[in-house]
């Protein structure tokens, strides 16, 4: 349960900071940032997704452009704002450090 | 075969089977549900419901089909996760604020609800028991209680039935419990969803019902109940009284029998000399009786069977049986008709006998009633009234009870147009012939007695033996000539005919049992009365006197001559004078 507990948090942090860094790649769609995040093992249903995509738009970290579709209803498609861009650098930074400290943790700084 | 229904999702027109489509709706009532207290709830499920239409219009290509079935529409909730697989990975929702109104309106506290689960009536006793937290038996028993307070409890109760909304959704009755409105705790039974997401978006609407559509839906379930109450518990009743009936026909018909035997055996020489029955003639006795006894007897024997067969269920008697039943009671009907068109047609004759007696010339008559009852040897014998007592009275009541045909006396009293006192008595009865009314007539057994100056009238007067009822009458005529005085005594004073008797009294001495009559030209007069007007007749003559005087005393004034005259005028006319109207 606590390990559960962990996972969970781990995933969620790490989920906001791929799909950033899915969208920095370039303007993209939400079900193509969901296969993305499938190959990469990260999330398993698609529902989950809207609901951070909505939050990260509300906080002005994205943007989306309505795209006509060939199969159906136009499509949103979401871009980074200058904002998202700010954000996601100083993640990528985070990250660096986490990294580095979970290598530090694991391996010890000697080696 | 199955229905299809064409929905708009996403702006995209899609042809679903309808069981595919209830559960795509329930999936999306699931997904607007785990949202609802999301700040951006329309935001994503629009997105979801784009998306999955986009996931539904891809398939359909890739399938070559033109509706969607069931297995489409569990592949889209399978790409798109349940509520349950959101939590996992959207913890953040829960530290968002909710701003969202229309789901807002979660309150934590309790609401009035009438609970249609635990309903005797309508539901309100307990939901004021989960209102208040109560054991629902204690509020139950204070209602019935207040029933008894004059019936405001009924009134109470409707007016609650009327103003309580009833919990039908289960939000409602979570409500009304006051259990937290827990959206995962949803059942996923379709219909119970479908239904509660109905309610919740007309909860607005309803709330603000107008009283009169309240009102309307009250008498509809006010019917409903009353129609339950009478299947339910409204038949055990129907049963309880259908057994009371049973129980007090049954003793109401044993007790006519033992009756009619009573009559007929042991009563039967002296019951009919009892009014009315003495009315009854001796042959058609046992006819009469026993027709009698089946018009009363058949209609509680039927009501008895009618209750019988309400209280269990079955049919005491057979068709044949209970329509010769009614064909007794038609025969019976009709022989009591039958004997009362007979009986009354022996009224149909009148027939009088007089029978006059002269009296001496006396200047006063004292006219009183004899008190002691009259005995026939055999009532003397019947009564044990013992012959060797001497001076033995037994005293007769004048009330006239039910069982005793009037038979009192009238005492009339008249001038004499020849001077000579006399006494008519005029015997009158009814008859079928005249012959036959005569000889009831003669069949009255009647005595008075004079001793001097005193008449002394018995107050009744006798059939002899065997002589049945025919309406028979006894006047007395007193005939005394002018300026005769009579003395009434006060026990006479019933029986003597349109005298205002009681008001004769003299008023000076009211000890008197008697009042004094007179004998005038007009008829009998009171003599207290007279003496009263003489006095009154004399102070207005000497008025009249005085006034004469006074008018002519004071000649100029015309004011007063005019008052005095009118006066006089007045007092004229009170003493009968005839008034020239030209003086």
């Amino acid at each position: 349960m606590i390990a559960e507990n962990t996972q969970t948090q781990m995933r969620k942090g790490i989920l906001e900071y791929c799909v950033l860094s899915i969208i920095a790649r370039g303007e993209i769609y939400a079900s193509d940032i969901i296969a993305e995040l499938r190959s990469a093992k990260l999330l398993v249903v698609e529902g989950t997704l809207y609901p951070l995509l909505t939050r990260l738009k509300n906080n002005g970290l994205l943007s989306y452009n309505w795209v006509e579709s060939t199969s159906g209803p136009p499509r949103k498609y979401y871009t980074l704002t200058e904002a998202g861009k700010g954000i996601l650098s100083q993640l990528d930074q985070t990250w660096q450090e986490l990294a580095y400290a979970v290598g530090i943790s694991q391996k010890g700084a000697n080696s | 075969m199955e229905k299809t229904i064409i929905i708009n999702i996403g702006n995209t027109i899609i042809h679903i089977e309808e069981s595919a489509y209830e559960l795509l709706k329930a999936y999306l009532n699931e997904v607007k549900q785990y949202f609802a207290n999301h700040a951006d709830d329309l935001e994503i499920v629009t997105d979801i419901e784009n998306r999955i239409a986009e996931l539904l219009t891809e398939q359909l290509e890739e399938q070559k089909k033109k509706v969607v079935d069931a297995g489409n529409v569990n592949f889209v909730i399978g790409q798109m996760g349940r509520v349950q697989d959101f939590d996992n990975a959207e913890a953040t929702t829960e530290e968002e604020p909710v701003v969202n109104a229309s789901f807002q309106a979660q309150p934590t506290g309790k609401k009035l609800y009438r609970d249609m689960d635990e309903r005797v009536i309508a539901g309100v006793c307990a939901g004021i028991a989960h209102y208040l937290d109560f054991d629902v038996k204690w509020i139950r028993l204070a209602a019935v209680l207040t029933v008894f307070l004059g019936g405001t409890g009924i009134l109470v109760y409707a007016l609650l039935w009327i103003i309580m909304p009833k919990a039908t959704s289960r939000i409602e009755k979570m409500e009304m419990k006051g259990e937290p409105a827990n959206l995962q705790g949803f059942q996923k039974n379709l219909d119970e969803e479908l239904q509660a997401v109905r309610e919740r978006l007309s909860e607005a609407n309803k709330h603000a019902q107008p009283v009169f559509a309240r009102l309307g839906n009250f008498i509809g379930e006010f019917v409903e109940w009353l129609g339950r109450f009478i299947s339910g518990t409204g038949q055990v009743i129907f049963k309880l009284i259908a057994i009371v009936i049973v129980i007090f026909g049954v003793l109401f018909l044993l007790g006519l029998i033992v009756g009619v035997a009573a009559f007929q055996g042991f009563w039967d020489a002296s019951i009919y000399e009892y009014f009315p029955f003495s009315i009854v003639n001796e042959g058609n006795r046992g006819v009469i009786l026993f027709s009698a006894f089946i018009v009363c007897f058949i209609p509680v024997l039927a009501l008895v069977l009618f209750s019988i067969r309400v209280a269990f269920g079955k049919q005491a008697i057979n068709k044949t049986l209970s329509f010769a039943l009614l064909i007794i009671w038609l025969a019976g009907a009709a022989a009591v008709g039958y004997q009362a068109a007979k009986i009354s047609s022996e009224f149909k004759q009148h027939a009088e006998l007089t029978q006059t007696t002269e009296l001496k010339t006396l200047p006063t008559y004292i006219i009183d009633i004899d008190k002691s009852k009259y005995f026939s040897r055999e009532d003397s014998i019947a009564y044990h009234i013992d012959a060797n007592q001497k001076n033995q009275v037994v005293v007769d009541d004048f009330e006239d009870g039910p069982f005793v045909s009037p038979n009192n006396i009238r005492i009339n009293i008249n001038k004499s147009e020849n001077g000579v006192s006399r006494i008519v008595q005029k015997y009158e009865s009814q008859g079928k012939t005249f012959r036959s009314a005569l000889q009831n007539a003669q069949n009255i057994s009647y005595s008075y007695s004079s001793k001097d100056a005193s008449l002394v009238f018995n107050p009744r007067f006798q059939l002899r033996k065997g002589t049945i009822w025919r309406n028979q009458e006894v006047w007395i005529n007193l005939e005394v000539p002018v300026g005769t005085k009579l003395v009434i005594k006060r026990d006479a004073y019933r029986y003597v005919n349109n005298y205002g008797t009681w008001d004769c009294d003299d008023k000076e001495s009211d000890s008197n049992d008697y009042s004094t009559w007179i004998m005038t030209d007009d008829g009998l007069k009171c003599v207290a009365q007279l003496k009263e007007e003489a006095v009154q007749k004399k102070k207005l003559n000497q008025e009249l006197i005085d006034l004469e005087a006074m008018k002519k005393s004071k000649v100029a004034d015309t004011i007063y001559q005019d008052s005095v005259s009118n006066r006089i005028r007045e007092v004229k006319q009170e003493l009968g004078i005839n008034v020239d109207e030209n003086q």
